[in-house]
């Protein structure tokens, strides 16, 4: 990296807990990945990978539980640099035993009223996101232009309620939405869903962040509005340039609009590199996670060469109850004699195989 | 300060504490306040109506006139006619509580009566029973219950009946509230495919599983809605007369005194009211947190 | 608000008002009915005296045939009701009507204050609680208001009461005060309102139920958009979370504050329609009670009314439904 990336989030842990069972929801533990500035990083996983908190983490949006407890997340854009989760530590007390976290002790209010002062600043002006449901994120109570001004006038200099309506109009128009005047003034419940969620992408954009989160924003709407939601987002990114973090379990959409991929699992990041390397057939992805899931995945070509569609055996991790050692062992199917020993002990730590790829596999490293 | 552990070992994938582990400390107490006086009521009850009391709540001794509790052995002290109040307050309770169970027992049976009926088969009833919901609403309690005593007459168990017809659409909406929530989420539909028979899809899923905590609820809050209200219609002069003593009566002939001082003979018959009308209410917030495995903090 | 929105919510309102109409109808028969079968037959009481006395002297109403069915009683009754004869107080000889308007009145004030009273210590705790949850703080207020609620509300007037006239020495001779006291007379007609208010049980509902619905709305998904979007969450939240829900909660409210209305009024003999209800209770005093219910299902469905005109004005789906 010539300059430093926008986001760099180091180490970070997000763990929730279960009063019944008495114990962690380890949801993210130990996720460290870079964005560029003007790249999308696409972050993939299936359901219960942890890529949602994590976003939910950089935003401080997580109210339950623990939250976040360790880690680091440093934030540079043109207006501000800082590290969104600064003076965690004072606020909590870790205690581990053989590595694994067994108790936290943690001032919940303090640190809440520390986010709200450290991320006043940030939210909407710097980085901001959209999310999965958007019929259910939009506010029913307010018209969905009110929602886009409300952007507006807070975080750019438009503080003029006719200014700032004119603004919105442009950007309902941007994201393709018809008529816009006529449904500047409609509810979200009268809009559909693929139309919420192009508002809900209004309302990201037109507060002019340095840092966009789109969480999911194809999953839940129907087949023909996501790939036209996809065209949408393609044509910004070239027209905008924005920094993205592309959340989705959608490979398609990852592999049309990302730069860089992170591939999530059990709450760590397997794999993280650029997407030509990870996500094409051509090269082989390096991790045996990555490949299974590329073999796995609807082709004309999979089925083609296999006659059937390949799935990963055995069940997704239990963020509860994680193993020993690497967290895919039990369901990985490229274990050689030589580092099974090592598979079943020890977990593998994030390590650069080639530039700008990095792996957590023992495959690779002996 | 929030402290979170974890146990070690392996975590089952159905290991799930016993509730007084899981439950709030607050809820429990609650609880356990809630049954505790619950079972003081029914014990001074069933001694009220065999008549084995600590001394004879009529007996008018006017050497102890208002003495402080633990005087001559009167527990709670005495009245202003000399009489044991701790007596007179378990006596007190006969006033209430059959009426009050009969007010239960007449809305719980009819209300989960119409409710099922309403929410498992008849939706064009939704109108009706909204109507009568709203209609019965609009009465406050106790005028529609001074109605009744000026057309009929001033018996605790005709007004306990009208209480408990008036609960009957209240409980009924929240039976059937439930039962569609649960169409909507498609469990009852499951449950007709499996081919369960409908007695056990009513009586075990519905009413014991998903309506229990609401029906306990309604149980509690209305048994303190029976008091409040027995207690306020003795107050006003329509329940029992004196010198059979009721709660709410003895509060309003201990008002008297207060100008002289003396607050203890209508206070104490209050604090009874207070803390059995709480208790109540508190066991219900409390089993519900325990059975919907929700926290009150 | 726009103005094209002014269209169907005129709709739904007409809609509601046909909806209380319905009801004060309903209101009427049970009303109605309770009478009809006293024994006694309190209803030629009352249609006698719909009356006026001359007629009624002149046995008119043994000329308009007896018996009659209920239902032609009924409809007499009503139509009576409607043109605004209530009939006669039996025991005061007055025309029912205007007697019970006076005393609506009195209690209205008496429901209206005791409202402000409680909204005023309720809505704080609750909204703490909800947004701090429980703490060394809301947990003790939420507490003692559960217990200050559960106070019998005649026994908490008695003690108020007699701090006010013991303790600061004014003595209320049926209102009217000695000369030194004339200038607390005002604070005297306040005790009964803040009494209503706080020891009537509403405080701990209405906590209970704001905390609830606000703790719903903050965990909705629009909330945690706007906290992403760095917006005020207040903003956001004020409309599910508070403006409807105390609209809710005053609505269904009001029958029960009435209740204690009844109770109050005695403690403190203030002339309302609690304590003309008990007077007409004692006296069977037919004519009375049942205007008196009827004006109190009369101000609980103009409550409720209200609460629907608010919930149209804010929420924009209501206007389709």
């Amino acid at each position: 990296m010539t300059t430093a990336p926008i986001l760099k989030i180091e180490d970070l842990r997000t763990y929730f807990y279960s009063r019944s069972k008495q114990a962690f929801i380890r949801s993210v533990d130990g996720v460290s990945l870079e964005i560029a500035k003007g790249e999308t990083l696409g972050v993939v996983g299936e359901s219960g990978s942890g890529k949602s908190v994590t976003a939910l983490s950089i935003l401080g949006l997580i109210s339950v539980g623990p939250g976040v407890i360790s880690g680091k997340i440093g934030f540079h854009s043109d207006r501000i640099q800082k590290d969104l989760l600064q003076d965690l530590g004072d606020f909590v007390k870790l205690t581990t035993r053989a590595g694994k976290v067994m108790e936290v002790t943690k001032d919940v209010v303090g640190w809440e009223r520390n986010t709200e002062r450290v991320m006043s600043k940030v939210r909407g002006k710097e980085i901001a996101m959209t999310f999965q449901n958007p019929k259910s994120s939009l506010n029913p109570f307010t018209s969905v232009g009110k929602q886009i001004t409300e952007a507006i006038r807070l975080h750019t200099a438009m503080k003029i309620e006719r200014e700032a309506k004119e603004r919105a109009l442009t950007w309902l128009d941007r994201v393709k939405i018809d008529s816009p005047r006529l449904r500047f003034d409609n509810y979200p419940y009268g809009l559909s869903g693929g139309m919420c969620q192009r508002a809900m992408i209004a309302v990201a954009l037109a507060s002019e962040p340095s840092l966009l989160i789109a969480d999911e924003p194809t999953t839940g709407l129907d087949a023909t509005i996501q790939s036209k939601i996809v065209d949408l987002l393609v044509e910004l990114k070239s027209e905008l340039g924005i920094t993205t973090m592309l959340i989705s379990h959608d490979i398609s959409i990852i592999s049309r609009l990302s730069e860089s991929v992170a591939v999530m699992y059990g709450g760590t990041v397997f794999e993280y590199g650029p997407a030509k390397h990870i996500l094409s057939a051509g090269f082989e992805s390096k991790h045996p996670y990555t490949s299974a899931l590329l073999a796995s995945i609807p082709s004309a070509q999979n089925i083609r060469e296999k006659g059937y569609l390949p799935a990963i055996e055995g069940d997704v991790l239990d963020t509860i109850n994680i193993p020993e050692g690497c967290r895919f062992y039990s369901r990985c199917n490229q274990v050689t004699e030589k580092i099974r020993e090592k598979c079943a002990r020890q977990e593998p730590d994030l390590r650069q195989i080639e530039s700008g790829h990095k792996v957590r596999c023992w495959l690779y490293f002996d | 300060m929030k402290k979170y552990y974890q146990i070690s070992g392996q975590i089952s994938e159905f290991s799930d504490l016993p509730f007084w582990k899981k439950a709030d400390v607050v809820d429990l107490v609650y609880v356990g306040y809630g049954l505790l006086i619950v079972a003081l009521v029914v014990v001074s009850y069933i001694l009220g109506s065999v008549n084995l009391l600590p001394r004879d709540p009529q007996d008018i001794d006017l050497q102890l006139i208002m003495a402080p509790p633990g005087t001559a052995g009167r527990l709670l002290g005495t009245d202003f006619m000399g009489r044991d109040i701790l007596s007179r307050l378990i006596v007190g309770i006969q006033a209430y509580f059959l009426p009050g169970l009969l007010a239960i027992l007449i809305a719980l049976c009819f209300g989960t009566g119409f409710g099922v009926l309403v929410g498992y088969r008849g939706e064009k009833f939704d109108t009706g029973i909204t109507y009568f919901t709203n209609l019965v609403d609009s009465f406050p309690r106790l005028v529609l219950i001074l109605l009744v005593i000026a057309a009929f007459k001033p018996d605790i168990y005709y007004i306990m009946l009208v209480v408990g017809f008036t609960n009957v659409p209240v409980v009924a909406s929240l039976v059937k509230g439930k039962i569609q929530f649960l169409k909507q989420k498609n469990f009852i539909e499951a449950d007709i495919a499996l081919g369960l028979p409908t007695r056990i899809i009513i009586f075990r899923h519905i009413l014991w599983h998903h309506c229990r905590s609401l029906l306990i609820i309604q149980a509690t809050l209305g048994m303190a809605e029976a008091i409040l209200i027995e207690t306020s219609l003795s107050y006003l002069g329509f329940g029992v007369q004196e010198p059979t003593p009721s709660w709410g009566n003895m509060v309003q002939s201990g008002a008297n005194y207060f100008m002289q001082g003396k607050f203890w003979p209508s206070t104490a018959p209050a604090l009874a009211i207070l803390f059995t009308i709480l208790a109540f209410h508190l066991l219900g917030d409390g089993l519900n947190n325990i059975l919907e495995d929700k926290r009150s903090t | 608000m726009k103005f094209s929105a002014i269209r169907p919510i005129a709709l739904v309102l007409s809609r509601e008002l046909v909806i209380t109409v319905l009801l004060l109808l309903g209101v009427s028969f049970v009303v109605f009915i309770i009478l009809f079968a006293s024994p006694g037959d309190p209803f030629s009481v009352l249609l006698e005296g719909q009356l006026s006395t001359a007629e009624a002297k002149a046995g008119l109403r043994d000329a308009m045939g007896v018996p009659r069915s209920w239902y032609v009683q009924y409809l007499a009754w009503l139509a009576g009701m409607l043109s605004g004869n209530f009939g006669t107080s039996i025991r005061m000889g007055l025309p029912v009507l205007p007697e019970v308007l006076r005393v609506g009145f009195s209690t209205l004030i008496l429901t209206i204050g005791s409202l402000i009273i409680t909204l005023l210590i309720a809505v704080p705790i609750a909204l703490y609680s909800a947004l701090r949850g429980t703490n060394k703080i809301s947990w003790p207020l939420t507490m003692s208001s559960y217990v200050i609620s559960a106070l019998p509300v005649f026994w908490l007037g008695y003690i108020v009461i007699y701090f006010f006239t013991h303790k600061l020495g004014l003595f209320p001779i049926a209102f009217g005060f000695s000369s030194a006291g004339q200038k607390y007379r005002w604070l005297y007609q306040l005790l009964p309102i803040f009494v209503l208010g706080v020891g009537n049980g509403t405080i701990s509902e209405v906590i209970r139920y704001l905390r609830q619905e606000m703790g719903r709305v903050m965990a909705e998904d629009y909330i945690r958009t706007a906290r992403a979007k760095g917006a005020s969450v207040w903003k956001h939240a004020f409309k599910e979370g508070l403006l409807i829900p105390v609209t809710e909660i005053i609505a269904s409210k009001i029958p029960f504050i009435l209740g204690g209305a009844v109770i109050v009024e005695q403690v403190f003999n203030w002339p309302g329609m609690g304590r003309m209800a008990w007077q007409a209770a004692q006296d069977r005093d037919y004519p009375v009670i049942m205007g008196i219910a009827i004006l109190a299902a009369v101000f609980v469905r103009m409550g409720s009314l209200f609460q629907r005109v608010v919930y149209v004005a804010v929420n924009p789906r209501a206007s389709k439904e």
